[in-house]
């Protein structure tokens, strides 16, 4: 209610203001158009009085009647002046009182005075007001994530001018390694040391092209992981069946092709899935052998059954999720 | 190949041979198993014509599967068994003398080839010399290579369609050395109908011995 009464208020002090304004800019126009047309509008008097003075004698009268004339002139011309400046002064004082009842707009909004625009009674037509909050949430969540991302990216040295710091650049992989460039040998260790962790895992190293490491692991006599590398962290991975094929034609290893068993198709998606749930870029290490260890608990997909529903099938698939903490089995839909 | 189970459905009670196979297909499709072909398994036994010792002729069973066009098994009685080339059936021919074709003791397996998931369910119906003997159902779980491994799951599925029907772990697996690793061929599958096939022989004789 209170809020209402209010916006009546100044909605009536806005118009009179928008009035007041009107009558301001009237009355500058006034003394503008008098400043142009300058002291000839005053000739119309001046013939009248020429009329009246047509009795006196042309000839003699004629330089006294001029210099009277333009005395006239310049009289009325000022006269008049002074009184649209007068005008002005009027209009100008009377807008700065009503000014002073329209009041100032609200601070409290969120947005200042851009959340006017949330008064505008035509929303259909121009949905301004909405479009602009959304595109200031859009750039709050864009500066918070490009934040994050910033911190993130200062943690690796990726500038090739961090190499030319000198002494102090080669001791720096020793204290923090750079997580992306890491010595071939270094992964090599990190990877026979997972290796020799897990007896019934077998992990072989390739370089096929390069740097990058692809691995491949064989799980028992269940599955065939093939893993590929960037540095230490996981890039992707697919898993095959025992019995399936993981080379090509020819002779190199198959980092493509999916498996044509469902069972397998199933937990290559949550292999990708405990991918993405190990991150921890300081220690990619650690995210190497985590995801090893959940990828172990492999080794009874066909003997364990579902730890909710008890049952090793649903709909002919046995319970291809494992719990990344816990390593429990589930099926895929008796997980949530 | 993973993992195969081959076993004997007995007839349904009040029901011929082609009801029963029919419930089961019903049944299969209920499941939402999708039928992909059909399938053949024959059986043909030789003799041997040649007595060493004065010991008893040891049977010769040759077989061939649709699932494997191109080979032929070829499986002592009790003894080593053989993967060919079909065109052994040629050489057969020319092992006359030494082992004798025994005609009547053709067997046959026809029936269809259902996929379900990663499972591949065979129902059939076993002829000998045209007369209908029985119904086999071959259920295989493709991912897996270890029996033991995948037992309890295979016997969850079958009990989704063939009931009280469901068969014990086949001793072709629990034979086996080495954490019943099943190769990848087809001995164990062949072994396993084999078994059937004259399981299914000798009953009939003790039933037309009953009659």
């Amino acid at each position: 209610m209170a809020d209402a009464v209010t916006v009546g208020v100044n909605l009536d002090a806005f118009s009179h203001a928008i009035s007041g304004i009107q009558a301001l800019r009237s009355s500058v126009t006034r003394v503008f158009e008098s400043l142009k047309d300058g002291m000839k509008n005053c000739e119309i008097d001046l013939t009248d009085r020429e009329k009246k003075n047509c009795e006196l004698d042309q000839i003699e009268r004629e330089k006294k009647n001029c210099e009277l004339e333009q005395i006239e002139r310049q009289k009325k011309f000022i006269t008049e002046f002074q009184d649209n400046l007068q005008a002005v002064n009027r209009d100008l004082n009377e807008l700065e009182r009503l000014s002073g009842l329209v009041g100032r707009p609200s601070e409290s909004h969120p947005l200042h005075n851009s959340g006017l625009l949330s008064l505008d009674p035509v929303q259909d037509k121009t949905p301004l007001y909405s479009q602009l909050l959304q595109a200031y949430k859009w750039s709050n969540k864009l500066q918070y994530h490009a934040g994050l991302a910033s911190s993130l990216l200062n943690q690796q040295s990726l500038k090739r001018s961090a190499n030319q710091l000198g002494p102090s650049a080669k001791r720096r992989p020793k204290v923090q390694p750079s997580t992306l460039v890491l010595p071939l040998q270094y992964v090599d260790d990190v990877i026979a040391r997972i290796g020799r962790m897990f007896p019934d895992m077998t992990i072989e190293l390739f370089r096929p092209n390069g740097t990058s490491a692809v691995l491949l692991v064989t799980l028992g006599k269940v599955l065939k992981a093939i893993v590929v590398m960037r540095s230490l962290f996981i890039d992707r991975t697919v898993v095959r069946g025992f019995n399936e094929n993981v080379y090509t034609k020819d002779g190199k290893l198959d980092i493509w092709t999916k498996s044509q068993y469902q069972v397998f198709q199933k937990v290559t998606d949550h292999a990708t899935t405990a991918l993405l749930h190990y991150q921890l870029p300081q220690m990619p290490d650690v995210v190497v052998r985590s995801f090893m260890t959940w990828l172990r608990s492999y080794i009874k997909l066909f003997q364990s059954s579902c730890q909710r529903c008890g049952h090793f099938l649903q709909d002919g698939l046995p319970p291809t999720w494992r719990d990344f903490r816990t390593l429990e089995a589930f099926h895929d839909t008796c997980r949530m | 190949m993973g993992v195969t189970c081959v076993c004997q459905v007995p007839v349904a009670e009040g029901k011929s041979v082609q009801q029963t196979v029919d419930i089961l297909h019903k049944k299969l499709e209920q499941l939402g198993a999708v039928k992909q072909g059909n399938f053949c398994v024959d059986c043909e036994t030789y003799q041997s014509t040649v007595n060493a010792g004065g010991q008893p002729s040891k049977l010769l069973y040759v077989m061939h599967n649709s699932e494997f066009p191109l080979s032929c098994l070829a499986l002592f009685e009790g003894g080593p068994c053989l993967v060919a080339d079909t065109n052994f059936d040629v050489l057969m021919v020319k092992l006359k003398t030494h082992f004798q074709n025994a005609k009547g003791h053709k067997v046959e397996c026809r029936g269809s080839r259902y996929r379900y998931c990663d499972f591949l369910i065979k129902v059939g119906t076993v002829t000998m010399s045209s007369s209908v003997r029985g119904i086999s159902v071959e259920v295989e779980y493709c991912p897996c290579v270890v029996p033991g491994d995948c037992w309890n799951l295979m016997k969850e599925f079958m009990l989704s369609f063939l009931g009280n029907n469901v068969p014990e772990l086949p001793t072709v697996f629990a034979a086996k050395p080495e954490g019943l690793f099943a190769p990848a061929d087809s001995v164990d599958t062949m072994t396993q109908y084999l078994e059937l096939f004259n399981k299914l022989r000798k009953l009939q004789i003790t039933g037309s011995n009953v009659h």
